[in-house]
């Protein structure tokens, strides 16, 4: 990683500090010879967070995701101790891949400011995304996104809004019909939404689609009549709620969502249930779960908790509409209670 | 690939395309020769990865093949040795092997006996009921080449080419050892099976980068309209390996470099990389563009041949303080042996687009590196405006050159003239580097993941076509025919070396060199 000073964040001041950077980066590689420095974009990533450690863990999340996703990364921590301040700095995340002489880089921007800076921090984004490429917003700033905001988060939050073409949440670990009123309210302006709780759920969904992927099953899909949706949280969950809302969308059996023992935090099992037979997918273990037919026959997967990265990875793959989400999206609110 | 062999997403409401991984339908693969290396190396690896990722069918079954008697058990023992073993850049998860291994079958017997074929498919009907499996069933013929017509026609005979659900047979090359006895071997495999069940492998089909060349070329409109005559001067194609025969001496005797590596593989990267693009991106329409254009593939008068093709052979030599021996030092091998472990080729392509550029392919054992790729040297401009004073003299700018890296470093680099910093136009090459690897951090499946779920789609656009492997045996059999009447002076290049003086000499005709890759 390379990091030049930090200086007040103007646009301008943010992009002749990106160009230094990218001639010093240059200079080096000009002693060795031959090119050894990569620059590689694909959107703009912007993440706002009002998290204590400054960005320091969005940052760090960008710098994984660029092999797959190299961007413009742009980390604008909001920072209470920050007094009256508005300052960035700009740096290069660098990998060299094994083997290789040459190391690939994407410049990240960070800027730190003082909640009463909000308002200012939009126009200095939109000074700063790519020409031409998508714009991603993760926001992590939870003040911002809770409908106790300020007026002045409300406003600072509206012109990144405005800039974004998809806009990644995260309501895991948040109070469930407060979360779906946000997503509802953002998807009524028109905004292009994603929940990474919802992208925990695919590691739940793909083994129930593969089943019915066989057209000689005799057993459809449409013949289960009940499908049960175990969580481990003590309420109905974002994760429990999209679940349900996902078969809901596809099928008219009776659904339950209800609490219980196991392997959590979140799902610990979904069960389909017909008069022939039922299937269940449940996490049997910290790193296992199986999936079972009262048949007899069952298959066993490897689990581990999704990562921030993993998570962020799935959704910065998908840029347009998600119709799936979408749609489970318009049948979760019925399950929480 | 992204043709659409299996039932559409419509089918399945649960299916969501954007985020699960590629479908594949229920099915039992049967694996004669499945106590063979490339059974332990490649086949059941790669079959255990794609069930780890979840992208194999929970209704599934293996049934292994072969002279060795075994119980499943052992079999699965075996397999989970190997599997292990020769499992590439992945984990090996204890629990999700349990699981696959309860998918694993042996089946001993003898292809020339028609009671394994018997065994065979009591042990088919039985997985259709326990794994319900739904009678497809894709075969996969990894044994010796001379069984082939024999395995197809008891299949046959058997009955077991037809069932409840489809019947698909991958053959592995070498698909015949001429252009006749490829004819003959097509003949017997249509009396039992249509062309559209019979998948004859090329792995190097599978490859990511072999298939990027075509997303490369049809997915961009800025390099299509230089990809002919007018603008590119001559192709280079290397497929180089740094290791000799490594104990298969004879097989490889009977061979060479021309049969193993120019006939199927290098053939079809040509094809891949020359032929017209296709109206539309399916099976059908891909195969037919690659097979247009081996035809079009001038086919050599015999007195033309030692003009445009070079045999080689390495002899002894002793590389970063290692004694290698020669060809004719390796086990197994004939201490005269005539077999080229090192052949070149000028191809030249007769149509419109192609008329005039020569296209050279070359492969050998033992050479510097293991390298693939395919390096595309474009005209110098019209009007040199910027050759350079050198101490040597005036030296012309060297033009574009873009270079399609199969392997190691996959990747595409384009060579272009840049000004250098500072006062006076003085230009120096620059490089525009995509490497794969890093572009896209994911780990890229191997090349038979690729193509055994390509089979179970029911997708054979990476698979080769009779008319093409007739055709390309039709572009290398005068070779074949000369070379089998000439007497070699070998060994004729040093093992770790980049071939023999004849091939540079068969560029230099032309004007040009060997690049370095």
């Amino acid at each position: 990683m390379s990091s030049a000073a930090i200086f007040p964040a103007h646009p301008e001041n943010i992009l002749k500090g990106l160009g230094k950077l990218w001639t010093s980066l240059g200079q080096e590689e000009s002693h060795q010879g031959k090119p050894t420095v990569m620059r590689a974009c694909a959107m703009t990533l912007i993440v706002a967070t009002d998290e204590p450690d400054c960005g320091y863990y969005a940052s760090q999340t960008i710098s994984e995701l660029m092999r797959e996703h190299p961007s413009r990364g742009i980390v604008l921590a909001i920072d209470k101790s920050a007094e009256n301040s508005l300052e960035a700095r700009v740096l290069a995340q660098c990998w060299k891949p094994f083997g290789k002489a040459q190391q690939i880089c994407c410049e990240q921007i960070e800027i730190l400011s003082s909640p009463d800076h909000w308002p200012n921090v939009g126009p200095t984004l939109v000074g700063l995304t790519v020409a031409d490429l998508p714009v991603i917003f993760w926001c992590r700033h939870k003040g911002a996104l809770k409908s106790s905001a300020t007026e002045e988060q409300n406003a600072g939050l509206e012109v990144i809004l405005d800039l974004s073409s998809k806009v990644i949440i995260d309501t895991a670990g948040e109070e469930t019909a407060c979360s779906f009123a946000l997503i509802s309210r953002l998807r009524r302006e028109g905004r292009v939404l994603a929940d990474l709780e919802w992208a925990r759920l695919t590691f739940w969904r793909e083994p129930f689609a593969q089943i019915f992927d066989n057209h000689a099953r005799t057993n459809k899909f449409s013949n289960f009549h009940t499908i049960e949706i175990l969580h481990t949280d003590d309420k109905v969950t974002p994760s429990a709620a999209y679940a349900a809302g996902w078969f809901a969308s596809l099928s008219t059996a009776k659904i339950n969502v209800s609490s219980t023992k196991g392997f959590g935090p979140g799902l610990h099992a979904i069960r389909m249930i017909s008069d022939e037979e039922s299937i269940t997918f449940e996490r049997t273990g910290p790193e296992c779960a199986r999936l079972s037919s009262s048949t007899g026959r069952q298959r066993s997967y490897s689990y581990a908790e999704p990562t921030l990265y993993s998570l962020l990875h799935q959704e910065l793959s998908i840029l347009g509409d998600d119709r799936s989400f979408n749609a489970a999206f318009s049948r979760a609110g019925e399950f929480v209670r | 690939m992204s043709v659409a062999a299996f039932p559409p997403t419509e089918d399945n409401v649960l299916q969501d395309p954007l985020r699960f991984e590629r479908r594949v339908p229920p099915c039992a693969i049967v694996i004669f020769g499945a106590s063979g290396d490339l059974s332990k190396r490649k086949l059941l690896p790669s079959l255990y990865r794609l069930f780890f990722e979840g992208r194999i069918s929970t209704e599934f079954a293996v049934i292994g093949s072969s002279r060795t008697p075994m119980s499943d058990d052992q079999f699965r023992e075996r397999m989970r040795e190997s599997v292990s073993k020769f499992l590439e850049d992945a984990p090996f998860d204890e629990s999700v092997w349990r699981s696959f291994a309860q998918c694993l079958f042996y089946v001993p017997g003898d292809l020339s006996k028609p009671e394994s074929y018997d065994d065979i498919r009591n042990k088919l009907d039985q997985v259709e009921k326990s794994h319900q499996t739904a009678g497809n069933v894709l075969f996969y013929l990894s044994t010796q080449p001379s069984y082939y017509a024999e395995a197809i026609k008891a299949l046959g005979a058997h009955g077991l080419t037809e069932g409840n659900g489809w019947r698909r047979v991958i053959i592995e090359k070498p698909f015949g050892h001429d252009l006749e006895s490829a004819r003959k071997l097509n003949v017997e495999i249509h009396k039992v099976l249509d062309e559209s069940a019979v998948y004859r492998i090329d792995h190097y089909l599978g490859k990511e980068t072999v298939q990027n060349i075509l997303a490369f070329r049809f997915g961009n409109g800025i390099f299509e309209p230089l990809w002919n005559r007018r603008y590119i001067s001559f192709i280079q194609i290397t497929a180089a390996e740094s290791i000799g025969v490594e104990g298969r001496g004879g097989y490889y005797q009977e061979a060479g470099a021309l049969r193993d590596m120019i006939q199927n593989h290098l053939s079809q990267v040509m094809a891949t990389v020359a032929m017209e693009p296709p109206s539309v991106f399916d099976a059908d329409n891909v195969r037919d563009e690659r097979a247009k254009l081996l035809r079009s593939v001038r086919v050599m008068k015999p007195e033309d041949v030692p003009k445009y093709a070079v045999a080689g052979q390495y002899g002894p030599a002793k590389v970063g303080g290692q004694d290698l021996p020669g060809f004719r030092q390796e086990p197994s091998v004939s201490p005269d042996a005539q077999t080229d472990t090192y052949a070149a080729v000028t191809f030249f392509i007769d149509n419109w687009r192609w008329a005039g550029v020569p296209i050279y392919i070359r492969s050998g054992k033992r050479m510097p590196k293991r390298v693939t790729d395919i390096a595309i040297q474009f005209h110098a401009p019209p009007l040199g405006l910027f050759t350079q004073q050198t101490k040597s003299g005036l030296r012309e700018a060297r033009p574009n050159l873009l270079v399609l890296r199969i392997q190691p470093e996959e990747g595409i680099s384009l060579r272009f003239l840049s000004k250098s910093p500072g006062s006076g136009m003085r230009v120096r090459p620059v490089s525009m580097d995509f490497n794969y690897g890093s572009s896209f951090g994911e780990r890229s499946p191997t090349a038979y993941e690729t193509l055994l779920l390509d089979a179970m789609n029911g997708d054979p656009t990476l698979y080769t076509r009779q008319d093409m492997v007739e055709a390309s045996w039709q572009i290398v059999q005068p070779i074949l025919d000369v070379w089998a009447q000439t007497r070699f002076d070998f060994p004729n290049y040093p093992a770790g070396s980049w071939g023999p003086k004849a091939s540079d000499e068969m560029l230099a005709r032309q004007g040009h060199v060997w690049r370095i890759p």
